[in-house]
């Protein structure tokens, strides 16, 4: 079971605006407050199954699972991995309600507790990541790609839930309009190989939020 | 056989997974399980011999999804039957009983997701009225409360079947949704479900601490339904043997289950070893003590030693909360809500009732809404038998109902709504010769309500007496007379008391003294429910010392939690120095709203905002564009104008003058996306700005702010949307405001838009953040 010690304060003071700077006193002492409190009330729940991968022409499959690797993007990502992850995690809805009750009478820790967990989310999905690959002690991993990256369709959101039995495992639904709740979630699927993988270059090139992207405005990246 | 019956053997047997015996039986990945019943109905009959064969006096139906948002376009009442009939062929011959089974709809109910009770309630009302033909009805694998009470509900109302119920559990001892084992033994007993359980998720092994809570908790029998261990999230196989799981259920055995059977995992050979296993062995009899006690999903509330009633969230002789009820104003009565927590209060009153507005309608809202932002157990307060029962339908957890007095007609018509949703609730001690003045005459009107709250079936623990404070510049003989009445209750009749304190001081000078020392008195009555203001420190405080001086707060933990760590901030500058600029620019929001009053008695309301504020708010607000300061600071900045603001709102409605209003905007974030915290920190700045904000929240329909651009003939809307899957929704809402020819500017903002997509898609500006955002309110409104 992954339990998170500390959030990354770094991360934190990014997802808020902060570039290279570090915020004043008054709203450390807010960030440090909400850490503890996520720290304290929340679990985070997470599933994840490891597929072969099988080549259909030119398109990489998941062996024995419906094909939600569609794409070039993805199939790119994913070239020559013998194996394939597929997870889900998410902070469940106590997070939402934080925020949610922060938001009638305390709007800065209402932000506040908003970007904590969206770095909270991000850890939890690394430690995921060394999770499954404690089982593959001689293999190497590409990193995690999401669906709505590229061209991956966030359309395939729904059966790669199912594909893990995510809603009723770990209690993470899709609502009709493709969004995840609870809100602190993540889906993605990573490759796994014994062959060295090649360091695609991550950029923004490929995300679709390049043109909006408050980082990309900022001059930096969302560290991919 | 009946399940009655049934039940009275020494144990029943339950049937194993059906999913993992599909999958063996070849069913594909990716098709819906449920359409089998139709498409290979002999393939599930057999799933169903084998389990008899192995022993199952239960078999469940292959419906677990059979509800109108999984199966997708085929029809339930066909999918269903054909289920049920395959279930008939199978038990054909034998005392087998045939379960409809019930699972989670797959999508999140309110307040999280979007499918709100109500809807839930009549996607389960379609499936148990399709499943009419079976024994009886079993609601599994739930994991939130307000998802189960809508089935349970739905099963009670539309037939007559008895009905089982099981819910999910993790090994920290709640579902993943937050809800404890408690809730669910409170709640699920109390709308009279016939046998409630845990079922998935853990292994025998690991759900035994589960087991053995519930099993103290509920009269009802016990059912228990583990998977065959853990799976291994590599292979997805599980870790237990059948022979292995058997003996675990022994353990069941012993802590008094009476139901057994498997969940993930299980195949008829488990079933088999666990009907061996049982088949010599005696059932054993099982200890509960079922405390009275309250609850939320996430909080139960046990009335074991004093505990806080909030009453603030009460219009009566209020002008500022008046007003909120009548603009439908649900932040301030949050606000109340949250506030009375922090302060201490362990369940919070609800009343809305008001002259002139629809209290059906605001309970249920406030009912929600106050449950979405806290856990508290709630206490249903109104005169008006519709609206308790409207308010009983939608709670989430055990609430108190106030009240019923001694008159007859009033007894019969709350009690069996009390009765009906399981709830607590409070009998008043006066009947319609009004409140007598004696001790004993109140005893005597406590003593009937509860002999006609027993003959409803309302258990003695959840009835709780209120003896009455009258005003003791008044009444003063009375006094003591309510507090005689409060122990002849507790010791005479051993039921729970309720007090509202503060009446007690009315009319009198320094109510605060009279009011502290007449509940520390009650207390030593043997008063166990506290009416008070929570928010007044010497109330909660007696209360706290009560349970110090009285051995309940052992090691006087509760009391250093609420005193000890009290840190005394130094302050940065003198209080006599700071003025209402500094306080914005340094977020002090106590100082905000102090300074404000005092402004308030030499200057003019718009004088403050105009000369004042806004100037400050602008400042924050450039210095935020040219990045010397981040959106938290901004935010603390406005929250400090929010503060001041709210001093002069008060103020203009005590001098019953009219409010402040620069102009009317209406935001939404639009259809289909639930992600408004963009669009919350936009109205906060925006009423800073003086505007009046109509916030139609999220997920927001495209005729909504239609209508509510026309009822409010509003000259801006601000649209959010965070996903590039609800842009579209944005786009349509535009169209829809464009061909009403609404006279209008529309503004949008949000993470995935941009300046060019914002106008291809027909809006006037685009606002790339909330600061910007007053930017194009000042210029369309000036």
């Amino acid at each position: 079971m992954i339990s998170l010690k500390s959030i990354d304060k770094n991360e934190v003071y990014r997802y808020l605006g902060y570039k290279d700077s570090i915020p004043d006193e008054k709203v450390c002492e807010i960030i440090d407050e909400c850490e503890q409190k996520l720290l304290k009330e929340i679990s985070p729940r997470y599933i994840y199954r490891v597929f072969d991968a099988e080549k259909v022409g030119e398109q990489i499959k998941l062996k024995n699972a419906p094909d939600i690797l569609k794409g070039n993007d993805i199939n790119h990502h994913l070239e020559g991995c013998e194996k394939i992850a597929v997870f889900a995690a998410t902070l469940t809805e106590k997070t939402d309600k934080i925020i949610r009750a922060a938001q009638i009478n305390d709007m800065p820790s209402a932000v506040i507790f908003d970007r904590v967990a969206n770095a909270a989310i991000e850890q939890v999905c690394d430690e995921i990541e060394k999770e499954v690959m404690k089982s593959f002690p001689e293999y190497n991993q590409t990193w995690r790609f999401s669906p709505g990256y590229g061209d991956f369709p966030l359309e395939i959101q729904s059966e790669l839930l199912n594909l893990i039995d995510a809603p009723k495992k770990i209690g993470l639904t899709l609502t009709d309009s493709l969004l995840l709740i609870p809100q602190k979630s993540v889906t993605a699927v990573f490759g796994i190989t014994k062959n060295k993988i090649i360091k695609k270059k991550q950029s923004c090139n490929i995300c679709n939020l390049r043109e909006s992207c408050t980082f990309r405005k900022g001059g930096t990246h969302c560290g991919f | 056989m009946v399940f009655s019956e049934l039940l009275k053997k020494n144990f029943v047997i339950l049937d194993g997974a059906m999913g993992t015996m599909l999958q063996k039986s070849g069913m594909e990945i990716g098709e819906i399980p449920e359409l089998l019943g139709i498409t290979n109905p002999d393939m599930i009959i057999d799933i169903h011999k084998a389990y008899i064969n192995a022993g199952a006096q239960i078999i469940y139906t292959n419906t677990f999804g059979a509800n109108r948002h999984k199966l997708n376009g085929h029809s339930v009442n066909e999918v269903i039957s054909a289920a049920i009939k395959n279930g008939k062929s199978a038990v054909a011959g034998t005392d087998c009983l045939v379960a409809l089974d019930i699972g989670p709809i797959g999508q999140l109910l309110e307040p999280t997701g979007k499918l709100s009770f109500e809807e839930a309630y009549d996607i389960f009302k379609e499936q148990v009225i399709a499943g009419k033909d079976a024994d009886l009805i079993v609601i599994e694998t739930m994991t939130d409360l307000y998802e189960i009470k809508a089935a349970l509900l739905a099963a009670k109302e539309n037939s007559s079947l008895p009905v089982m119920c099981t819910m999910t559990f993790e090994e920290n001892m709640r579902t993943f949704t937050g809800c404890g084992v408690s809730s669910m033994a409170l709640t699920l007993e109390g709308l009279g479900a016939d046998a409630i359980g845990i079922n998935c998720s853990l292994g025998p092994r690991e759900l035994y601490p589960v087991v053995k809570e519930l099993c103290g908790l509920t009269s009802l029998p016990v059912v228990i339904k583990p998977n065959a261990g853990l799976p291994d999230p590599l292979t997805n196989l599980y870790d237990v043997t059948p022979h292995e799981f058997a003996e675990h259920m022994l353990e069941f055995l012993k802590l008094g289950v009476k139901i057994f059977g498997g969940c993930c995992g299980t195949t008829p050979e488990f079933i088999r070893e666990l009907s061996d296993i049982l088949k010599d062995k005696k059932p054993h009899e099982r200890k509960f003590n079922i405390l009275p006690a309250v609850c939320s999903p996430a909080n139960t509330v046990f009335i074991d030693q004093p505990r806080i009633i909030g009453e603030r969230i009460n219009p009566t002789g209020k002008k500022v909360f008046q007003q909120a009820l009548k603009d439908g104003n649900i932040d301030y009565i949050l606000n109340q809500a949250i506030e009375q927590v922090h302060a201490g209060a362990d369940i919070l009153d609800v009343n809305v009732g008001l002259p002139g507005i629809d209290e059906k309608a605001m309970m249920i809202r406030t009912i929600k809404a106050v449950q979405s932002v806290t856990d508290v157990p709630l206490q249903i307060d109104s005169t008006v038998p519709e609206v308790l029962e409207a308010a009983l339908r939608v709670y989430n957890g055990k609430p108190i109902v106030n009240s019923v007095n001694g008159e007859a007609e009033t007894m019969e018509t709350i009690l069996p709504l009390v009765k009906k949703y399981g709830a607590a609730v409070i009998g008043l001690t006066l009947d319609k010769n009004g409140i007598p003045q004696k001790a004993e005459a109140r005893f005597e009107i406590a003593e009937k309500i509860m002999e006609k709250a027993l003959s409803y079936g309302i258990k003695k623990q959840d009835i709780y007496i209120d003896c009455l404070c009258l005003t003791a510049s008044t009444e003063q003989e009375a006094v003591l007379e309510t507090l005689k009445a409060v122990r002849m209750v507790k010791e005479k009749l051993g039921l729970k008391t309720i007090l509202g304190v503060s009446n007690i001081s009315f009319g009198l000078p320094n109510r605060e003294l009279i009011n502290h020392n007449f509940l520390t008195m009650a207390l030593t009555y043997g008063l166990d429910l506290c009416i008070i203001n929570p928010n007044v420190d010497s109330m909660t405080g007696a209360v706290r010392a009560f349970k110090l001086l009285s051995n309940i707060d052992k090691n006087s933990i509760e009391y250093i939690n609420a005193y000890g760590g009290e840190k005394i901030s130094q302050p940065i500058k003198k209080e006599a120095d700071i003025d209402i600029f500094y306080a914005i620019e340094n977020g002090l929001k106590n100082d905000g709203a102090r300074i404000t009053k005092e402004l308030l008695e030499t200057h003019d309301t718009m004088d403050i905002i105009n000369n004042m504020l806004i100037p400050a708010l602008d400042k924050a607000g450039s210095r935020f564009e040219n990045g010397k300061i981040f959106l938290p600071q901004l935010i603390l900045s406005a929250g400090v104008a929010q503060a001041a603001f709210e001093v002069i709102k008060e103020k203009l409605i005590k001098d019953n003058a009219a409010p402040v209003n620069k102009g009317k905007i209406v935001i939404a974030t639009v259809k289909g996306d639930i992600h408004d915290i963009g669009k919350n920190i936009v109205k906060v700045l925006l009423e800073n700005y003086g505007y009046t904000v109509i916030d139609l929240g999220r997920d927001v329909d495209y005729q909504c702010v239609v209508d509510a651009v026309k009822e409010n003939n509003a000259k801006l809307v601000g649209l959010s949307a965070l996903m590039t899957t609800t842009l579209k929704s944005m786009e349509n809402t535009i169209n829809l405001i464009r061909e009403n020819a609404l006279d209008c500017k529309i503004m949008v903002g949000g993470a995935v838009l941009t300046p060019d997509y914002a106008l291809k898609i027909g809006a006037d500006y685009y606002a790339k953040d909330a600061k910007e955002s007053v930017d194009i309110a000042k210029k369309v409104l000036s």
